[in-house]
């Protein structure tokens, strides 16, 4: 019986805690005031991302600003990629963060064509990749 | 009567006048026809149009504390043209860099006091630059503006030698003073860099004028069927070309047709047997250690607004033999090309990019640059297209006074 107790309490905080993480994934909602951004899903974590200017100009700098939901951020690396070319950009952004508030400065496209963001995140024993894919013209 | 019909016994005449008629017609015929007409598709006009409009708006720069002003140009183009800033008295800006023949000199390697490795890029649209010199080692049109100052090879006036030039010029330092609102102080290296910036407020004036190219860009935009036929058609095959096929405008896109960085378009390195030139990567190590570059103290501007490139950029294996990707106003004006001059004429660079070899390319993976494999026509379309990025008329500097009134 106790072992059946014991079960039956696991999976009862199982359920509160999957319940919780699909609360929060559900919960994950456009911050205030972002209008134009967009938004990637992985397994473990969402983001919410928005570009400064608001549409990302070619062959000019500009910044990102992101908001994760999912578990604690330990690290996070960002790159751009030209999957087409097969490079990256020439220039190494800054990465700061303030809890699930991430700003990258210093981004720069500079062809025409697809480009992905590409952010490697990991916390909590969990690693994950999240892309975001546009078309600059 | 011909052999033919009398062996068959058939009396046969030639129609001569019937065949000439009709000869003579089929070459009216000819004459008369209309140049082929070629379509653009919605995706190939979108691509055109976004090489303009022309010219484009442009701000000072914030770095440089007399960009844009009168008095600062004036001086610029003053010191662009003073010999004694040469340790010989011999060399000034405008011999590697002359008015006529676009702005550069028309050899493959210039040379000053001595041969330098590199061939003299045109000052045409410097303003519009992010990056300067055949390896960007200059964030600043103002600092790009000093290297040869200090290269013995080139001018090699030195920093001493040319603020003691200024001070003690009653002339050059009027017009200092007319520029900046003070005399040439005592600090050399301040005085030195504020002649850097005179001459940037002279070379931002270097913008190139309207194109057959913009004419009929911008009749593309306006959707006038009229003026785009004055066009000429190899220049819309070419310009479909480097729209397309040609793979041009990876590189070569926007208003001034670059995207300002740095490629390895495989052409060799070497300046000679055992030395090479490290291009874009020995650019960046020498930016970095520059006492010039836009996070030191020189820069004008206390935001830092135009050091976000300096701040981030970054050096990559893939960066050694990088060099500028020009922009290709006027290039038609500019022979010889590359970076050490080696192509003579725009038909050498398009059978170069036509023929590449992509093992030769140092791009670490990178697929930009393919063998194109084009037809001896395609060629000659695409230069076609690349003449017509010549400006329809001679650059209004040249007709400037040559010094400030005042300072006469």
């Amino acid at each position: 019986m106790r072992c059946c107790r014991l079960i039956a309490l696991m999976g009862l905080w199982a359920a509160i805690v999957s319940g919780s993480s699909a609360a929060a994934a559900a919960a994950c909602e456009r911050p205030a005031g972002w209008t134009n951004a967009q938004h990637v899903a992985g397994k473990t974590w969402r983001v919410w991302w928005q570009s400064s200017p608001a549409a990302i100009p070619l062959g000019a700098h500009f910044s990102v600003r992101f908001h994760f939901c999912g578990p604690a951020l330990r690290r996070i690396r960002l790159r751009g990629w030209m999957p087409d070319h097969q490079h990256g950009m020439n220039y190494r952004p800054t990465v700061a963060r303030s809890g699930i508030a991430v700003q990258a400065k210093g981004l720069l496209f500079h062809m025409p064509g697809k480009w992905q963001l590409i952010l490697d995140v990991a916390g909590s024993g969990k690693r994950e990749r999240l892309v975001a894919t546009m078309v600059l013209e | 009567m011909t052999p033919v019909f009398r062996a068959l016994g058939v009396s046969f005449r030639w129609p001569w006048p019937a065949v000439q008629a009709v000869l003579i017609s089929i070459a009216l015929i000819i004459v008369a026809a209309p140049a082929q007409s070629i379509d653009f598709t919605a995706a190939e006009k979108r691509q055109i149009l976004r090489h303009g409009p022309w010219p484009q708006a442009s701000e000072p720069d914030p770095s440089n504390r007399v960009s844009g002003k009168a008095a600062a140009i004036y001086f610029g183009r003053t010191l662009f043209f003073e010999l004694r800033l040469s340790t010989s008295g011999r060399i000034n800006c405008a011999v590697c860099h002359r008015p006529l023949k676009g702005w550069t000199d028309g050899v493959p390697k210039s040379r000053g006091h001595a041969e330098v490795d590199r061939n003299a890029l045109s000052l045409f649209n410097l303003r519009f630059n992010r990056w300067f010199g055949w390896d960007g080692a200059q964030d600043s049109l103002w600092a790009q503006n000093l290297r040869p100052l200090l290269d013995t090879r080139e001018m090699g006036i030195g920093i001493t030698g040319a603020a003691d030039l200024v001070r003690g010029d009653k002339a050059l330092s009027c017009e200092y003073r007319a520029a900046f609102g003070t005399a040439p102080g005592k600090d050399d290296a301040a005085v030195f860099v504020d002649l850097g910036k005179a001459m940037a407020a002279f070379l931002e004036t270097l913008v190139s004028g309207r194109t057959p190219f913009d004419d009929f860009r911008d009749a593309v935009g306006r959707n006038d069927a009229a003026a785009m036929a004055k066009y000429p058609a190899a220049a819309k095959r070419g310009l479909r070309l480097f729209i397309g096929k040609g793979r041009c405008a990876f590189c070569h896109f926007g208003p001034t047709f670059t995207n300002g960085e740095f490629a390895d378009a495989g052409v060799s390195f070497f300046i000679r047997r055992g030395v090479v030139d490290p291009g874009r990567h020995g650019g960046i190590r020498k930016l970095r250690k520059s006492p010039y570059n836009l996070l030191g103290k020189f820069n004008d501007d206390p935001a830092r607004t135009t050091a976000v490139k300096t701040r981030h950029v970054r050096l990559t294996h893939r960066n050694y033999g990088e060099f500028r990707v020009p922009g290709l106003r006027n290039v038609a004006l500019t022979a010889p090309y590359m970076h050490a001059g080696s192509l003579k004429t725009l038909a050498d660079v398009v059978r170069h990019y036509s023929t590449i070899n992509e093992e030769r390319l140092h791009a670490d993976g990178e697929k930009i640059l393919r063998r194109l494999d084009l037809s001896t026509g395609e060629q000659a379309d695409l230069v076609a297209f690349l003449r017509s990025l010549t400006e329809k008329e001679h650059h209004p500097a040249l007709r400037m006074p040559v010094r400030l009134p005042t300072c006469k």
